[in-house]
């Protein structure tokens, strides 16, 4: 659907951004309804239109079927048309530099287990929806941030528990929240003995790794041994981003953790916004400028690190001691420098101490390196001798004659639906421009 | 838009299973008679097409080796899921004589193996694809188009024959020979006086889909071909041969058979191919000809609903029973009087309503409730299938809502709800010994259906009647 | 189960590869004409399974990759002449795809023959092409079922170019979202261990054949089996695979390598500053690296691994990477200063 997918890139986009504060200027005029919480509100970054509006009951209904305008056939390919293109300028804006972001990632998320959860505004229940969507989740996040490691840790009955331990294998990560009776929701929930035990679970991680902390908080209060704001002031020290994400109402000590380590906070208005602004959250979070750098452009959190790439044995291959388990297997693989075997990668070799990764783990990083360079919209055949009759991409016939519609030319669309890439002179359609540069990330015509 | 054709013809051709009507007319077939078929590659690739995918693979593995391959060979192939259906796919293979002697060796009908692969390594001289007719100046190949209107004229002009048979109104009647192959298949007949008179079959067939309709009758044809004495051989090919074709060229009939040509008049009135004149000496297939082994949609768009209508469904059902159909086609409207209660009817659309009466209606003529879901299911509107996938909690929503669902079956159960059976009622007992002493006997016999100690009598099944009967005599003989 | 099945195959056709195929001192020889005339079967034969079935043929020339025929895309048909003894749309494809091969071929010219050969433009073009025909938004029909099931054949004959590492990988992983299988059919030459992570990732097959003789039957066990029967039929799969990768900075292909912790880039030799992101790491590390891995290949000799890992690793047997330096002499000391004026340079 092609409001959804704009929607997406929309959070993209400003994710991308989340440490420019140039929206700030543009979010402030619109936010002048919100009655002293305006300069508050400034710093949320426009995250979603949702937050343009102070208050949901100040705002007026708005109608989702009369943002979409039918043409004078009664057709509405016009106005989906336009909101395609919308979405296009949106991704447009996106800086086509590399920017610099956190691959490895270590994140606890903290699920609230408190009595709260057991509300039904959210089919099934909270906990429920709560349980489903962090699974959907990890799975995404391990496919996007494959070297990254995961934690949980619950909030129940006034303590932090911890479910599952720091472990880098979505298999695992999923096991610990598999099993749904053993998290049953029970009494108040305490933030601050849950961030205190996920910063003690992080507070050994070498420099090079984010600290990333995600809380799923359903309850209106939490119930703290200590002072909440030293923890907060610890994990600012620490450099720990923390996001939450609301699924009552906002809170204003939530609010203030997530401005002041860096993160972002959300209220989840549905199930469907609950799952999108969790989902946002999957991205590798930009590189954050380090205000007490021991240098001038030297980043103490980078290292140059030492990576073997090993060989995969297959089932059929004659079986062997693992170094890992002792036990025989067959399937496996091969550590390149001592050749001692393996069952799983990413890991460290328990022989040479060498860091072992498949490289497709690596490599599902690099098209954020890499950006397709964006396409430049053709807007006239003129001076062309002999146009392209076809997509390049998928050899699908360009139409002829140019839609006359001149509001789609200032949102970026081509009338022809041309797309060019400014580095092969290449004509694309509109799908394999969108396509190219949401998922293949390799231009077709010049392979970069 | 040009797209790959998506293969419209929805889950009904699935739901029938894998194997195709025509494998098992042909699995019934003489060798002799197979072996004649698989000359023409034209015929072996038609039925290649028609097998199930394991089985195709299968063929396929063993079409370009030259010597037999040991049966535990190829078995190690398969994983351990697919042993079952690889056996299954050997004894297909088996008895439509492809792959004879499936148990030691694996070796392809050496007649077979060379036609499929002239077929698709091209060339040879059998000509089974159809010798192309020559460049005419004065009459040009009809368009697609017109090809299309044809055939859905005539193979709509039989069904609507069909449909309307029952209410008295005069439709335009097909040709004596399809009158003659609907009788004969058993979905007419005459039963009240001359008229032809559809019967229950007829009505189950109404329901299926083109393509499954297609075929039932040329497996009729294919039957009565055999008690004409046409040399089935040479109408199978023809048939194949026709499939093979392109759709929009001429063909010639110079190197017909005569029982080929004999053909030409038949399935010219099912709208199978078009000629200019009954004697022309050049004949076109329509798209009824050319999908014949394919699932693509036999049938073009019909007249005037519309590109996308009538290919992706109509039929708009709600839990209230009401049914909308987005369609100006009065076959589709009659199909649908079958089992609904039509209420209104504007130029591109018909409302109804499902009731227990409609579907009384079409239970009393044979037509299963079934059929009836399959029928709503095939033909349901876009906008319905798009209501499946969004529901992501449950897998399987089922496209049609489960009220009425439920309910045309219940209707169904309710028809079965009273069973009728022949018998016969024995009463007026001289007294309660007498009575109990003959109902015991009965029910040593297992006969008794309903009794009734206070009324002082019993019903007794039919065939348990002589004996009760013999019992009672014999009791009153020896008391008198 | 028994659903359209959609076939792009990638054929390599590089001429220089090709040349050296045919000539008759290899101990297989295989021309091209005999190639394209055993693919033409096995065409036909995915277009013989099913009506529906569709096929998209794409060609990667030196420098440059096209697209030699679809199903999809209209031809002429008047230039194919009608023939009683043969399918007809055989004979289209056939008809069309030895015209577009023997046109391309005679296109290139000397100049061209030495450049590389564009697998990745056919892999991403015929991944756009994929996306166009199982874009439920394109077809007519709205339910996603009824789409037909997409696969990639690629036959190559060239070995890998390690300059394309990056866009392989993406689009192997494009690949993988799209839920396509990559199969790959390689002839002659030596394993690629960019198209052997590719089967094995998208969870195709990766066969390498050495006897032509045998390439039609190779195709049509292999590689014709769509990949829902595939659960029924085992296809042969790969045994070992190698997951290296290409550095950054050389394009060798390495096993061990060094990587920026920011941006994951690869460098085969420790390099002070990160080519990718510009990040500078400190000289500690370097130091460090160098001093453990004194025996750094120098640019343009990839280390070679050969078949058994275990006796090809002429490594140092200083391998402490968190230990203290054994060999700091070993390391070259004039990298310093290059590095300081690198730091300057992109300051």
């Amino acid at each position: 659907m092609p409001p959804r997918r704009i929607n997406d890139s929309y959070m993209d986009v400003d994710s991308d951004e989340s440490d420019v504060s140039i929206l700030d200027d543009d979010a402030g005029p619109r936010k002048s309804k919100g009655k002293g919480k305006a300069i508050d509100r400034g710093r949320d970054k426009g995250k979603s239109k949702v937050k343009e509006q102070p208050y949901a009951w100040e705002a007026s209904y708005v109608r989702s079927w009369d943002t979409v305008q039918e043409d004078e056939r009664g057709s509405l390919q016009g106005a989906v048309q336009d909101l395609i293109a919308r979405g296009r300028r949106k991704r447009l804006l996106a800086p086509a530099a590399a920017i610099r972001r956190t691959i490895i990632r270590h994140l606890i998320i903290l699920l609230d287990l408190s009595s709260s959860m057991m509300d039904r505004d959210m089919r099934p229940t909270r906990f429920d929806l709560t349980l489903q969507y962090t699974r959907e989740f990890i799975t995404e996040w391990f496919d996007q941030n494959p070297l990254g490691q995961i934690g949980i840790v619950g909030m129940r009955s006034g303590i932090g528990e911890r479910i599952g331990e720091m472990s880098g294998n979505p298999q695992e990560v999923l096991k610990s929240i598999s099993e749904r009776h053993k998290l049953e929701p029970n009494g108040e929930p305490s933030l601050q003995n849950a961030i205190e035990m996920a910063r003690s679970s992080m507070s050994h991680l070498p420099t090079h790794s984010s600290r990333e902390i995600i809380a799923i908080f359903g309850s209106l209060t939490t119930c703290d041994p200590g002072n909440i704001h030293d923890t907060l002031d610890e994990c600012v020290k620490d450099r720990i981003r923390i996001s939450m994400v609301a699924l009552a109402a906002e809170m204003k000590i939530c609010r203030e953790i997530c401005d002041k380590t860096g993160g972002q906070f959300s209220v989840a208005l549905n199930e469907g916004h609950f799952k999108d602004i969790l989902f946002e959250l999957i991205p590798p979070p930009a590189q954050r400028a380090v205000p007490r750098a021991s240098g001038p452009g030297i980043n103490p959190a980078a290292d140059l690190m030492v990576m073997g790439f090993p060989t995969r044995l297959p089932v059929t291959s004659p079986p062997a001691l693992c170094v890992c388990h002792s036990e025989l297997k067959s399937e496996g693989f091969l550590c390149p420098r001592c050749s001692a075997k393996i069952c799983d990668v990413p890991t460290d070799c328990d022989i040479c101490g060498l860091m072992i990764v498949s490289s497709p783990h690596l490599a599902r990083s690099y098209h954020h390196l890499f950006p397709v360079k964006p396409y430049q919209p053709v807007m006239t055949m003129e001076g062309v001798a002999y146009p392209a009759s076809a997509c390049h991409g998928c050899a699908v016939p360009f139409r002829e004659i140019a839609t006359p519609a001149g509001s789609l030319a200032t949102d970026g669309m081509s009338p022809l639906g041309r797309y060019r890439c400014p580095e092969c002179s290449n004509d694309f359609c509109g799908d394999c421009d969108v396509f190219v540069h949401d998922v293949v990330h390799c231009c077709p015509g010049c392979g970069k | 838009m040009p797209s790959v054709q998506p293969p419209t013809e929805d889950s009904a051709s699935s739901v029938e299973g894998t194997s195709h009507a025509l494998l098992a007319f042909l699995q019934s077939q003489s060798q002799n008679t197979l072996t004649r078929l698989y000359q023409k590659p034209s015929s072996c690739l038609s039925i290649f097409r028609l097998l199930g995918p394991l089985e195709r693979q299968l063929v396929m593995n063993l079409l370009w080796l030259e010597s037999a391959i040991p049966a535990p060979t190829m078995a190690a192939w398969v994983t351990s899921e697919g042993k079952k259906a690889y056996e299954i796919a050997l004894s297909v293979l088996s008895r439509l004589h492809v792959l004879p002697q499936y148990t030691v060796k694996l070796a392809l009908n050496v007649t077979f193996k060379t036609s499929l692969r002239q077929a698709i390594t091209g060339g040879g001289t059998s000509g089974s694809f159809g010798a192309p007719a020559e460049k005419d100046g004065k009459h040009p190949t009809p368009s697609i188009e017109t090809l299309d209107t044809y055939a859905l004229e005539r193979w709509e002009t039989i069904l609507h024959y069909m449909v309307s048979s029952g209410t008295g109104r005069n439709p335009t009647k097909p040709s004596q020979g399809v009158l003659y192959l609907l009788q004969r298949s058993g979905l007419m007949a005459n039963a009240h006086g001359p008229s032809l008179q559809i019967t229950s079959s007829g009505f189950q067939f109404l329901l299926h889909n083109p393509h499954a309709q297609l075929w039932e009758l040329l497996l009729q044809y294919l039957r009565m071909a055999e008690e004409r004495q046409m040399d089935l051989v040479e109408v199978l090919s023809f048939l194949f041969m026709l499939s093979t074709m392109e759709l929009g060229r001429d063909y010639s009939v110079e190197h017909l058979s005569p029982t080929q040509t004999a053909m030409l008049e038949d399935l010219r009135d099912y709208g199978i191919i078009w000629q200019r004149k009954p004697s022309s000496k050049r004949f076109s297939p329509t798209r009824l000809a050319t999908t014949l082994t394919s699932s693509s949609p036999p049938l073009p768009t019909s007249s005037g609903s519309g590109a996308d209508g009538q290919r992706q469904g109509f039929i708009i059902l709600e839990t209230n029973y009401r049914l909308y159909a987005y369609t100006d086609n009065p076959l589709q409207t009659a199909v649908l009087n079958l089992f609904v209660t039509l209420k209104s009817r504007f130029p591109n659309l018909v409302v109804g309503a499902i009731t227990r009466d409609s579907v009384k209606k079409a239970l009393a003529n044979g037509i299963t409730a079934d059929q009836i879901i399959s029928y709503l299911t095939t033909h349901a509107h876009p906008q319905m299938r798009k209501n499946v996938p969004r529901t992501h909690r449950t897998k399987q929503k089922p496209l049609l809502p489960v009220t009425v669902q439920d309910q045309i079956r219940l209707w169904e159960l309710e028809k079965n709800r009273v069973k009728s059976q022949e018998g016969y009622l024995y009463t007026a007992f001289a007294s309660q010994a007498d009575y109990e002493y003959v109902l015991n006997y009965a029910k040593q016999l297992d006969v008794v259906l309903w009794e009734s100690s206070a009324k002082r009598c019993f019903f007794g099944s039919l065939e348990g009647h002589p004996n009760i009967r013999g019992f009672i005599e014999r009791r009153a003989a020896g008391k008198s | 189960m028994d659903k359209a099945s959609h076939l792009s195959v990638i054929l390599d056709l590089s001429p220089t590869q090709w040349q050296l195929s045919a000539q008759s001192n290899v101990s297989h020889p295989l021309t091209l004409s005999t190639f394209v005339s055993h693919l033409l079967a096995f065409l036909n034969a995915h277009m013989a399974c099913k009506d529906d079935n569709s096929l998209a043929v794409f060609g990667a020339l030196p420098g440059k990759s096209v697209m030699l025929y679809s199903t999809t895309t209209p031809m002429d048909e008047k230039a194919v002449a009608a023939d009683a003894n043969t399918y007809r749309p055989f004979k289209i494809l056939d008809t069309t795809i030895t015209q577009t091969i023997l046109d391309q071929i005679e296109s290139i010219s000397d100049n061209d023959v030495e450049a590389p050969i564009d697998i990745v433009g056919a892999l991403t073009k015929s991944l756009c092409y994929i996306n166009r025909v199982t874009n439920p938004a394109n077809s007519r029909s709205e339910d996603a079922t009824l789409l037909p099931d997409p696969r990639i054949l690629i036959v190559s004959v060239s070995p890998d170019q390690s300059s394309s590492y990056i866009s392989v990988m993406n689009s192997i992983f494009s690949a993988q979202k799209l839920k396509v299988t990559i199969d790959v059919c390689k002839l002659h030459v030596a394993d690629s261990v960019f198209l052997q992570q590719a089967a094995h990732l998208t969870g195709g097959s990766y066969i390498s054949i050495e006897r032509p003789d045998a390439l039609l039957q190779f195709l049509m066990m292999s590689f014709l089996p769509p990949p829902s029967i595939r659960q029924l039929i085992s296809v042969p799969t790969q045994d070992k695979i190698d997951f290296r990768a290409a550095c950054f900075c050389h394009k060798n292909i390495v096993d061990i390598g060094f990587v920026c912790s920011v941006c994951l880039s690869i460098f085969c030799q420790p390099v002070p500053v990160c080519s990718t992101c510009q990040t500078k790491f400190p000289m500690k590390t370097l130091l460090r690296l160098k001093a453990a891995h004194p025996h750094t290949p120098p640019p343009g000799t990839p280390p070679l691994r050969s078949g058994t890992p275990a006796n090809s690793l002429p490594r140092s047997t200083s391998i402490a990477p968190g230990g203290t330096p054994r060999q700091v002499s070993n390391g070259n000391p004039n990298m310093l200063p290059v590095a300081r004026s690198n730091t300057s340079a992109t300051r």
